[in-house]
This record gives C-alpha cells, structure tokens and sequence, in this order.
C-alpha cells in the first residue's frame, strides 16, 4: 500500500500553504529579526518601511493584545523581543504589505540599534556560566562510584556532535483568515495543530474556542514544525486579527535557516569500565546540551538522550547526567530521534575506544554487551521481546560479515590511498512520548449515507504516510475497498486537545484510536444487519463490501449503510485511545516509559579516498524490527529516508556560526545535505521476521524516527578507514565527519610522523 | 516599471502576457497561472524544486525571469499527464514509492523526464547525474531511481 496522497503528488496538484487560493486582498508578511547574537535594542525607526510602497502595517511586541509568549514547556520565549536580543534571527517586528516583493523591500528600511552584549555560543561555557534552561537531570542504574576498582580498565573521553538543519522542503509556512466574532481560521504547516492553536488563543488574548487550526499536509516536519510552528502561525493570525483581512507568512529558506532551531549541538564527556574481555561494567557520561536562547523541546529532547544514553547495551552500572545550557544561538528543537541520536554517538565512541585499548575489533566489543530479555535499562524498566541479539545475528550472517572484514583487508593491503571501513551499528529506541500524558489520540469516523467514509484524525500527514495506514485500518476493519475511505484535514474543531505528530507514533495513537472508532460503528452495523436479515449475529459477516448470511451474499455495503441510516443507526463514531500501562516518575528517573522498543542492526561500508579525504558510502544493510510492517513499501520509504539523513548528519550536513554567532551556512548554497549521488550503491533493508507486536497497531512498530541511527554507523566506518591508513590515528569523536575534518585529522597526523 | 509583452507556448497552449521585467519565472507560473506544482524549496537554484522545461531541457524557474520565454516552450508538471492518463513516470513514482511529502516530486518528475527527452535508455550513473540537482529530504533517493529505470524498461517496450 502506497501514501494515500502520491496521486496529487505526481501530478503537482497537492495544496500546501503556498499553493493555496486565498481570497482577494489577503496581505502578505515578512519577519524583520535581530542580526546580532545578544544585545538591548536602544531603537528602532520604522517610519520609512511604513511609508514604503504597498506597506499596510508594522506590528511589534507591543501590538500583541495577549500575552507575549510561545513558550510550550517553559514560558521563556517571546513572539517579538522586547528589548533584549538573545540570537540572530530573532523575530522583533512584522511588516505587512500587499505583496510579498513590498513587505520585502520594506525590511531594509527599517532602522534599528542595539548595544550589543558578549553572546555565550558554546554549551560548556554556558555551563560555566550558570546559563542553563533548567536544573541538571541525572539517571542512575547500579552502582557506579562502587564498580571502578573492579574494573580491569577505565578510558575517558570527549565527544562532540553537530547540529542538524531539518531543510523539510517546505519552509514554515501560515495563513490566517478572520471570521465573525473575533474568530479566526489558521491554516499552518505545523505537527501540533494543538499546539499551534494554544499559542495563537495566547497570543491574541483570546479563547482557544475561537481558533480553528486546520493541516492539510506538511512537505516535510522531521521535528521541525512540532514546537516552531506556532510562532509564524501567531504572527499571521496577530496581523490578520488586528487588520482583518487575510494574511499569508511563508517564510524564505534563508530566513528559515536563520530563525527557526535545529537539532541540538551536544558536547559530552564519557568514563567507561570494563573488563579484561571487553564487558562494560560501569559508564559514566554527562551531555552538555547547546539548547539556544529558549526552552523550547529542550528538556525533553535532553531527557531522550538519558533514555537512549546505552543505546542497545546492557550496562549494570550506569550514571548519566544530562545539563540543557542556554546559549545565544536559536533554541534548538526536535529533530527525528530527539536527543536519542546524540546519546548512541556517544557510547558507541565509548565502545571504539574499549576497542582500541584492547585491540579486538569494536563489533566485538558492541557483541559481546547486546541487551537480553530482561534487562534493565538506565531508567528501570526491563527489555521485552527483545530483538537486539536477533536482529545483530541477522545481520551479521545475512551480510556476510566475517568474509567481509577478510576482504576488505585484503582491499586496503592492495591499495595505499584507497581505503576501505567497515561499521556495525545496532540501535534500540524506545516508542511513546516520554511525556505519559502525550500518549494520547482520536479519531472521528463518519459514514455517509451512500457509504464513503470519512475519517479525522489527530495525525499530520507530513509524507510519512499516516493517512495511508489510517485508511488501511478502516477499509480492512469494514472489509470494504479502501477507495471509499478519504482521510480529511487534521483540524482542531474536529480532534481537539491532541497531542503532536511526533515521536514516531502518530500511526500507533492516531490508528488505534482510528481501530476502536471504526469498531464502534461495526457493532453496530452488525446488529442493525441482524434486524434488517433476522438472522443470528453469528452468522452475519461483512466482507469485501458486501453482507452475508451464512455464506450467502444479502446486500450491498452501500444498502446496508442506507437502511441503517433509515433505521436510525449512528453511522458515526469519535474514539479516544490512551496508551496503556506506560508511566515514568520524573521524581526518580524511573518507569515503564516506553510501549516497546525497536531494535535493528546495520552493517555500513565506505571507501576513503586518504589523499582527499572524500569518500563514499558504498554499502547500508540493515536487518530491522518493523514488527509486522502492514504497510511495507511506506516503511521501507521512511526506513531508507531515515538513514540517509542520520548519514548526513554524521558526516556532510556541518552548520557553522563565525565568532559573533551569525550563521554562516545560512542557504542551500553553504548547507549541504545528502543528494542522489549519495545514496549508496548497495541499500538494503530488509525486515526482521517473527517481530509480531501487540502493543503497536496490527502488530506493528512505529518507523520514523529508529533507522536515524544506523547513520552512526557511517560516521565508524569512516573512521575505520581512516585508520586503516594510519593505525595509530590521533584524532577527536567530532562529528560531522566531512572530508574536511578526515584530511586535517589525516594531516595532522603526517605533521607528526615528520617530526619524529 | 515598463511591462514587457511576451508570447510563449504553455503546456501546449500559446498564451500571451504582459510581464513586470522583474518577475521570475517561478513566480510568474504561480501566480499568474496558478500552476502551483513548482515549488519553491530554495530560491537559488540548489533544490530543483522548481524544475521545468524549458525549449526540452530542464531549468530552475526560480533562476529564470519570466520576460526570458518570449517565444519559448514551458512544460510543467501539470502539464505532463495526458488529457488525465499519468506519464508513464507518475506511474512508476506512485508504483516504486517514490514520493513521500511530495514536494520535490514535481521537480523531481520533469527533471526525469527531460532526462528520457534527451537520453531515452540511461545507465544509473546517468540518472543519477541528471536528478543530481534535486533534492529531497524524505526518501534515500533509491526509490526514485528505481522509478526512473522502471520507466526506461516501458519505453524501450513500447518502442
Ligand atoms: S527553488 Fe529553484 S532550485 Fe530551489
Ligand atoms: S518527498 Fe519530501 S522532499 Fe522528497
């Protein structure tokens, strides 16, 4: 079964923001935002760009008629500033015109000056300096200040990784349209039409009744329009309810770039034990996160990293501390994987170096401490239907490891400059928002009188495929042809109170609720079936659009659906679902956090050119834990998509800022991410069997965020490369690897031989 | 501003038009035309969202004015299917999974296409090198290259 809106698609005929057909005189706006990093603003002259041509009007911090704040864990975060400054490209003004191109030119009219202050941009140095967004949050397993002396051997280290543009092709977009009594319609490519809708009811001092958020589809969120989507729909909705005409906000990718937070940067320290055969006994790590100038996701993004700090380990003796540092950069948000990503780099560096002190191959190391059913994890609750030994034996057998490693030796003693690397990355990652209370959906089932169905729910389609298996689940539910199933908007009136498609679980809450909805209305059916049959509820079955009796085909779904209508049968249904038996006590750090875990191994290859240090991902394979995929070719899709972008963020996606804190890799131009050539010559996915799941929807798992992690793996084999031309290596666990930082680390190290 | 008068072939049809010089393409077809199916995903010719074709080869409209296509051919996505029958390349993207957000899929179909307009039978390197300009964010790319040679097998069929 394929995504469910690919037939617009192809033809180019999908709406999304930009595309839409507002109505005559809908005005459009732009963002005016602060270019410098920390400072107060000593004024501001916007007389110019108001008299500017087209120019309707300006607003600023002091337009906003509720409260200035887009704050979602923590109320910290302004709509406009006010008159400090914390990041470049933060929003300070709003110029409407009638046309895009006038609200533009207006922008370099507007005269503004600060005093500039000292931007912190480094997460230690914020630590430092007591600059943080909250207090520090620790996850303890064991013993660990008790297990040092037991251990054969402790390595310590340092580990830096980059942050992530989430470059969705779509940028932020809104508009907003007023209706009569202060009401207002806002339509907005955001993951959280909740969310959105909250902080447009904040924003403009009113109720939460009288704002309708309505997705139609996103060209992509990856995490970037859960939390930071709000603000630009605010703005629109700001401009719109104070001239009452419509207003279109579409940012450009620069300004995109610029404004909007990114995965978060993390700079960590490690101290790992283990034994004279390389069993980890105790691992200590603390993750300094670069959070930006506000909350934002970052706390729970930060506690995800403490969720994920063993990755697909079993360690007895764990401390993991976690420190979320403010920083004059723009709050950095989710990002597929969510702190996650961050916490598997870290120990898997850890590994390499027990590898290295050791001198056995790290897979051996990574083999040798796979989690069993039953184990603890950092946060006390225990692996079930584990699959991380399973998946590594399929993978290592499936793909010929062994033969592999021979030949790729046999390859690097054939060629000088030419090297070749070999990873295994294993990953397990834990479904349900961390936050119990988010684990929640609905769905609105209607049947029409003439039989279509009609089906809302709280998912935003955002090319991940949701409303494919939302439609899935109902057509097999009613057993009817799922051409008669359409999935509406994702709107507020409709799914109220609903919790971000985020956390790859919109298909899991939004499908069960869809399931009981859809089950609601068949009981019913079938009871109005047995009246208007007088037959015995027993022998009555619906299939493929049709009712039979004992085998014997009686009516038509569509007769079934009318009479019923006559008979007065509820042909609609509202579902609710609540994932059962998770909690966590953020008291202690403990509980039953996730639903289920999904786990997979990778097996990655890259050839090294040393005297350039390009190289090339030759090979991805991967035996991965879909449960039981129902919907193989979008799994596979976002599986694929997935890991290419988990690739590039561990190796050619590098956001650079000069020393003033202004972003230097602002456009597509200087921010590179992963083409067609890079997709590797040999990528294969392939579906590990008998992983039948009863907590996910038809015994399925969630799928986008996992297979981010095998990206890690890249990031090894390059440096396994690397060290296949020079084993004794001096080089740092930075990421991204680009062939910038494979030749200086190359480089560095040939210095150093001459000297000798 | 002096308007500029201009005549061109759109998706089949002449059209004539009167445009502000400094109007680029992209825009010109969004707006003046509704054909929304080109996106902008960068504005400076580094997505190929926006991809056309222009006189048979693939262009960034975002890169092009409008005032340049006096007496051209423009073909857009809208303008691929045939009186409502899919290209055999919308096909083959909706039957390989092709297309997730759909965003890049329009700029990624017309850059396809331009490629079998000037090499009917590419190797994979070729492919490669002529979507090479398209981004997308979504997929890891293997699907629409296995789209693209699936649409190469139709053609050589059909011949
Ligand atoms: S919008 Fe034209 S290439 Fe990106
Ligand atoms: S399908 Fe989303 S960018 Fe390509």
């Amino acid at each position: 079964m394929k995504n469910y809106d690919i037939h617009q698609h192809v033809q180019g005929k999908s709406i999304f923001i930009d595309d839409m057909r507002l109505p005559a005189g809908t005005l459009h706006a732009e963002i005016f935002t602060s270019n410098i990093a920390h400072g107060i603003i000593t004024s501001i002259d916007t007389s110019a760009a108001l008299a500017s041509k087209g120019v309707v009007d300006i607003f600023s911090a002091s337009d906003i008629p509720g409260e200035n704040q887009v704050g979602g864990m923590i109320k910290d975060e302004s709509l406009f500033a006010e008159s400090e400054v914390h990041y470049v490209g933060q929003p300070i003004l709003l110029v409407v015109a009638e046309s895009k191109l006038e609200a533009r030119k207006a922008l370099s009219k507007i005269k503004i000056e600060y005093d500039k202050l000292k931007p912190i941009l480094n997460p230690r140095e914020a630590f430092i300096k007591g600059s943080l967004i909250a207090p520090p949050v620790t996850f303890e397993l064991g013993n660990i200040s008790a297990v040092w002396d037991e251990c054969d051997f402790i390595e310590e280290g340092t580990v830096e990784s980059g942050g992530q543009e989430h470059l969705y092709l779509e940028t932020q977009a809104a508009a907003a349209i007023p209706h009569e009594g202060e009401k207002i319609k806002v339509y907005s490519s955001t993951q959280a039409p909740t969310a959105t809708q909250r902080v447009v009811a904040g924003i403009l001092g009113i109720p939460m009744n009288k704002v309708e958020v309505d997705v139609l589809r996103l060209g992509g969120g990856f995490g970037g329009k859960e939390d930071q989507a709000s603000p630009f729909a605010a703005m629109a909705a700001l401009a719109a309810n104070k001239l009452n005409k419509p207003v279109k906000l579409v940012l450009n990718r620069q300004d995109d770039i610029r404004i909007t937070g990114k995965r978060h940067p993390y700079s960590s320290d490690f101290k790992i034990g283990f034994s004279h055969e390389g069993k980890i006994l105790a691992y200590e790590v603390k993750f300094f996160q670069n959070a930006g100038a506000a909350a934002d996701l970052s706390m729970a993004v930060l506690e995800r990293t403490l969720f994920h700090c063993t990755n697909s380990y079993f360690i007895p003796n764990v401390k993991a501390t976690g420190i979320s540092c403010k920083t004059n950069v723009p709050p950095n948000t989710a990002f597929r994987g969510f702190g996650g990503p961050q916490a598997m780099f870290v120990i898997e560096s850890a590994i390499k170096k027990i590898s290295e002190k050791l001198d056995v191959p790290a897979y051996m190391i990574q083999q040798k401490n796979l989690l069993r059913e039953g184990d603890e994890f950092p946060y006390g609750q225990r692996a079930e239907n584990c699959n991380a030994k399973k998946s590594w034996n399929e993978a290592l057998s499936k793909f010929k490891y062994e033969e592999r490693l021979q030949s790729i030796n046999q390859f690097n003693l054939e060629n000088k400059f030419l090297k070749k690397g070999i990873a295994v990355m294993p990953i397990c990652f834990g479904i349900s928002f961390t936050s119990t209370f988010m684990n929640q959906a609905s769905a609105l089932v209607h049947i029409y009188t003439d039989g279509s169905i009609g089906i809302s729910t709280a998912a935003v389609e955002m090319g991940q495929g949701v409303n494919t298996k939302i439609r899935q689940i109902a057509a097999k539910i009613f057993s009817v042809d799922i051409s008669i199933v359409k999935i509406e908007s994702t709107n507020t009136t409709r799914n109220a109170n609903s919790s971000p498609t985020a956390a790859s679980s919109g298909a899991d809450l939004n499908g069960k609720a869809t399931e009981l909805a859809c089950l609601n209305i068949k009981e019913r059916l079938l009871n109005s079936a047995k009246e208007i049959l007088n037959a015995d509820l027993s022998e009555i079955k619906i299939e493929n659009g049709s009712i039979f009796v004992n085998e014997e085909k009686k009516l038509d779904w569509e007769e079934l659906i009318s009479k019923s209508f006559l008979k007065r049968v509820n042909l609609s249904s509202h579902a609710y679902y609540a994932t059962p038996k998770i909690y966590f006590d953020k008291s202690k750090s403990k509980g039953n956090a996730f639903a289920y875990h999904v786990y997979g191994t990778a097996v990655v290859e890259t050839t090294l050119d040393c005297l350039r240090g390009t190289y090339k991902i030759n090979s991805v394979k991967a035996v991965h834990d879909f449960g039981e995929s129902f919907s193989k070719t979008i799994d596979l899709g976002q599986a694929e998509g997935a890991i290419i972008q988990g690739i590039g963020w561990m190796t050619m996606e590098e956001i650079c800022h000069d020393l003033n804190g202004r972003l230097l890799s602002n456009a597509l131009s200087t921010y590179k991410i992963p083409d067609i050539h890079f997709t590797p010559d040999e990528f294969e996915v392939h579906f590990l069997e008998g992983a039948k799941n009863p907590m996910g929807i038809f015994n399925s798992k969630a799928i986008g965020e996992p297979p981010f992690m095998y990206g890690i793996g890249a990031y090894f084999a390059i440096l396994d490369s690397m060290k296949a031309h020079n084993k004794n290596l001096d080089y740092d666990f930075k990421a991204p690897m680009t062939p910038e930082r494979v030749l200086l680390t190359l480089s560095k190290n040939i210095k150093t031989k001459i000297h000798k | 501003m002096q308007m500029i008068a201009i005549e061109f072939n759109l998706n089949g049809i002449l059209v004539k038009a009167e445009v502000n010089p400094g109007v680029r393409l992209i825009d010109f077809l969004r707006d003046e035309y509704g054909l929304t199916g080109t996106k902008e995903g960068c504005g400076i010719g580094e997505c190929g969202a926006c991809t056309i074709i222009l006189d048979g080869k693939a262009v960034n409209s975002c890169l092009i004015l409008a005032c340049q296509i006096d007496g051209k051919e423009i073909l857009t996505i809208e303008g691929l299917a045939n009186s409502g029958e899919l290209h055999r390349l919308q096909e083959n993207f909706l039957k390989k999974g092709a297309v997730q957000c759909g965003f890049c899929t329009p700029g990624m179909i017309i850059s396809a296409y331009s490629l079998l307009l000037l090499n009917p039978n590419p190797a994979e390197q070729e492919i490669r090198e002529a979507i090479a300009g398209n981004l997308c964010r979504c997929t890891g790319y293997k699907q629409i290259i296995s789209a693209i040679e699936e649409s190469i097998v139709v053609n050589i069929e059909n011949d």
